[in-house]
């Protein structure tokens, strides 16, 4: 009976569900380090003691939550070719992933970034850090760890919206599903693999997510530099014991 | 009288040492309340100055404002015989230099809590004082050794006890060579058991002729190390002398109030 459900033949789209899900990948990867960027500027914006700035900082993460992702998809594919501007259609759809999770990214940032204690700014400073150092060596690594569990829940979520894509037909994994239903008619069955393969993309997607988390959070260094530093720490640390 | 007519620090006895800092006329307020009024300090090299007094009178102000954390309204300030804040604005040209130059220890220690002991005194050798990696890390090795925490080097703060935790912040101030250190009230968080711990590491200091300056309400400790104490409330400085003067024998009401509360071990 089970297996009455299973007769489309899936060795034969084996390989265009390999360049679906590839591109699938490509966009989340593109969108999620475009998001990251923008967000963490517009964070950086809002935290800025310039008023208007902030306010037009401000003016864009509201916007952009309040505005469903597929009104952004049509709007950029769809709405902006009529006044001039037209994206090829990975342009289109990795620019409003972007702008849509960079609004949710700012807002995880711009809270941790203000979590961190002010203890921390006046220490570095009175380290004679400069405003630069003491961000990228104080504040950002902290804010980062801070971060990390709401922005990865944003990245998982990412990989899942990019099903949306396919209402621009993004070659993506959601649009290869909907070809092979069109041409087998099985929708059950190529929407449940579908889906299957959506889960066990994200499901190991945010194990592995998680295991960075414990990681960082259990001070593990993970940057090679990082571990040279600490061993060479180590060394001395045991030649004193030896000596 | 100013303070060099009463000779700070005689106990010091290099008359021509320089000037390790030297404030004038210091007047700081917050939200129209007066916290700093026409405050004068001189603290010579070598000398230790405990400045003493109810929390809110001043005395973080005062140590925040020698390496402009804070800005003064206006007065003078010196470090090492160069001028850094004069006529209401920071002349100093090199802000970072100057806090390499002048070290501090926090009440809360402010360790970086994503790095481990020996990275946090590390940290500031290489940013900005731009000391070789390797050099850095054996001078903070060094350094942890001397603090007695060379088996910590490799724990993160929150590992560690608030003792420990002090005396990593004092190796990292110490690592960018200052020419004096601050230390705002460096116990008052502690446990008496770390208190002794981080006591201890300062009176070790305190031995190798280093130049501190030291908010706190220790009073037996002031007593012991310091060259000068100064006596300050309410913004201003009340009274001040060597410590056996000050403590033993105050002549303000103020200062007999301070030191009858303190003096006793709570």
């Amino acid at each position: 009976m089970l297996l009455a459900l299973f007769n489309v033949n899936w060795s034969e789209y084996a390989p265009d569900l390999w360049h679906a899900l590839l591109r699938t990948l490509e966009y989340t990867a593109a969108s999620f380090a475009g998001a990251a960027v923008l967000g963490l500027l517009v964070a950086l914006v809002r935290l800025n003691p310039f008023p208007p700035l902030r306010l037009l900082a401000a003016a864009y993460t509201e916007l952009f939550k309040n505005v469903p992702l597929l009104a952004i998809i049509f709007l950029t594919y769809f709405g902006l070719p009529s006044v001039g501007i037209t994206f090829s259609t990975f342009q289109a759809g990795a620019v409003s992933l972007i702008l849509f999770y960079a609004a949710y990214l700012s807002e995880i940032f711009r809270s941790a970034i203000t979590g961190i204690q002010p203890g921390q700014k006046e220490a570095a400073e009175a380290l004679g850090l400069g405003r630069l150092a003491t961000f990228a060596h104080v504040v950002f690594p902290q804010a980062l760890r801070i971060a990390l569990p709401g922005t990865n829940t944003m990245l998982v979520d990412l990989l899942k919206s990019t099903s949306l894509l396919v209402t621009i037909a993004a070659a993506e994994v959601m649009t290869e599903a909907q070809l092979i239903t069109s041409e087998t008619f099985r929708a059950f069955e190529v929407y449940a693999v579908i889906a299957g393969l959506y889960f066990v993309l994200c499901f190991s997607l945010s194990q592995v997510l998680l295991w960075l988390e414990r990681q960082i959070r259990g001070g593990v260094a993970l940057s090679p530099r990082r571990r040279r530093r600490l061993g060479a720490a180590r060394a001395l640390l045991d030649e004193g014991t030896s000596a | 009288m100013s303070l060099v007519e009463k000779g700070v620090v005689a106990s010091v006895d290099l008359p021509s040492v320089p000037v390790a800092v030297n404030v004038e006329s210091v007047r700081k307020s917050f939200d129209g309340r007066l916290v700093l009024d026409d405050v004068h300090l001189r603290v010579e090299t070598g000398s230790i100055v405990s400045i003493i007094g109810q929390s809110g009178g001043g005395k973080t102000t005062l140590l925040r404002c020698l390496n402009l954390l804070e800005r003064p309204d206006s007065g003078l300030i010196e470090i090492g015989g160069e001028v850094t804040f004069s006529g209401g604005r920071v002349v100093c040209r090199n802000l970072a230099r100057l806090r390499q130059s002048v070290g501090m220890v926090f009440q809360r220690f402010n360790l970086f809590p994503h790095l481990t002991a020996v990275e946090n005194v590390t940290l500031a050798q290489m940013k900005a004082a731009r000391t070789p990696p390797q050099e850095a890390t054996a001078r903070a090795v060094r350094l942890l050794r001397r603090v007695g925490l060379a088996h910590r080097a490799l724990a993160y703060p929150e590992q560690m006890s608030g003792g420990e935790q002090q005396r990593v912040a004092i190796a990292r101030a110490l690592a960018l060579e200052p020419r004096v250190l601050l230390f705002d009230e460096p116990t008052s968080s502690l446990d008496p058991e770390s208190t002794g711990e981080v006591l201890r590491v300062m009176k070790e200091l305190a031995v190798t002729g280093m130049t501190m300056v030291i908010a706190t309400h220790e009073l037996p400790f002031a007593q012991e190390v310091s060259d000068w104490v100064v006596f300050i409330d309410g913004g201003r400085i009340v009274e001040e002398g060597p410590p056996a003067e000050v403590l033993r024998r105050p002549q303000q009401q103020r200062t007999k109030d301070y030191v009858r509360t303190y003096a006793s071990p709570r």
